[in-house]
């Protein structure tokens, strides 16, 4: 009993000395097992207190994609500051029936924006409308199909515009509007956000049931 | 005896009532919680027709003094445009220098005025602008008759519940 006492307190023993001896050995070199290189607190494993610590890293490097679904929610934030006034989010619409046309206009007011500095929110298109036009002849009673329209419109969001500065814009925008393009520049509103989106006649169905 | 049915009347119904609101309040929640599609647009899908590969055009072979002339005339082009933009830029500039003069001068005019013409313009938002036309309006003109009929399509977005 005693003797296995013994031998248990005995390798008790030998471990501590052993852990003792390792410490002395540390202190000896001239190193200190816990504050060393990395800052680290840890005294048992050496690999982590060495100036390689972390020598794999990658992710800090790697840039955290957002992944980009659905609309965000609409901050429609019209900043007034007092004297100095800034417009809130403005709409530039675009609408022409030749497609090339209002494109390349949109793209010309975009790149003109990013040269003035103003921030572009975001320039996107709103849905094509098809016109029929049926006209009567002079004789006939009947209508006959002429032609069939497309309209094609651009939207141009832009924010932080000057009051000032304003002015000075909408004049560059007149003098370079091309033929058969119609600029129409009005705030944004919920409508504008909304007439992008399908119709949801279900939910409406179940709206309406409610009240 | 005419009023046990009453009786049963004034107890379930309203609790259906709620229980149907409720049905329907949850359904909404539901619905509302999906996205929102947006309406794909016709302009960016370029139609089958024009993707058949016999519409190909083969590649144009010049002459090296075509591809040379072509070349200058990219050239002398690019520096038209250079110079209207130069232009356009010097324009925007003389603008902005007027107007801070001009505001510079009315502020040591007078402190209100200056405030005031800061601020901005609550008239200016719809701004509404046609382009020049290339022609000029023809006076005594009758327009054929004739109506608009708007045949763009409507996109509704299906709710999948129904399983059939």
């Amino acid at each position: 009993m005693s003797g296995t006492l013994g031998k248990v307190l005995g390798l008790w023993n030998d471990t501590l000395c052993k852990q003792a001896f390792s410490l002395l050995r540390f202190r000896v070199l001239g190193e200190n097992p816990i504050y060393s290189a990395g800052g680290v607190l840890r005294s048992s494993r050496h690999y982590k207190t060495k100036p390689t610590h972390g020598i794999g890293r990658y992710k800090h490097l790697v840039k955290v994609l957002e992944p980009k679904k659905k609309r965000a929610k609409v901050q429609v934030r019209a900043i007034n500051l007092g004297t100095d006034y800034e417009y809130g989010i403005l709409n530039i619409h675009m609408t022409a029936y030749d497609m090339t046309l209002a494109e390349s206009y949109a793209q010309y007011v975009h790149r003109l924006c990013n040269k003035l500095s103003i921030k572009v929110e975001e320039s996107y298109a709103m849905p094509t409308k098809t016109m029929e036009v049926l006209r009567l002849p002079d004789q006939g009673s009947k209508m006959t199909l002429d032609s069939v329209l497309t309209t094609h419109e651009r939207v141009v969001q832009i924010s932080g515009l000057s009051a000032t500065f304003a002015e000075i814009f909408l004049e560059i925008l007149q003098s370079n509007l091309p033929e058969g393009v119609s600029l129409s520049v009005r705030e944004h509103t919920e409508e504008d956000f909304k007439g992008r989106f399908k119709a949801r006649p279900e939910l409406e169905e179940l709206l309406a049931k409610l009240n | 005896m005419r009023a046990e049915p009453q009786r049963k009347k004034k107890k379930l119904d309203p609790r259906k009532e709620q229980a149907v609101k409720d049905r329907l309040r949850r359904r909404i929640r539901k619905l509302e919680k999906a996205t929102q599609e947006l309406v794909p647009i016709e302009d960016f899908i370029t139609p089958l027709r024009f993707l058949d590969k016999s519409r190909q055009r083969p590649q144009e072979e010049h002459s090296p003094e075509e591809s040379e002339r072509r070349a200058l005339l990219l050239k002398r082009w690019a520096l038209y445009k250079q110079q209207e933009h130069e232009l356009e830029k010097d324009t925007i500039k003389a603008m902005l220098e007027a107007q801070q003069e001009a505001l510079e001068e009315l502020k040591l005019e007078s402190a209100e005025l200056y405030a005031e013409a800061i601020k901005r313009d609550p008239s200016l938002f719809p701004f509404e602008k046609e382009g020049p036309h290339y022609t000029p309006p023809i006076s005594n003109y009758q327009a054929p008759e004739g109506k608009y009929n708007d045949i763009t399509k409507v996109y509704t977005q299906i709710e999948f519940k129904k399983y059939n």
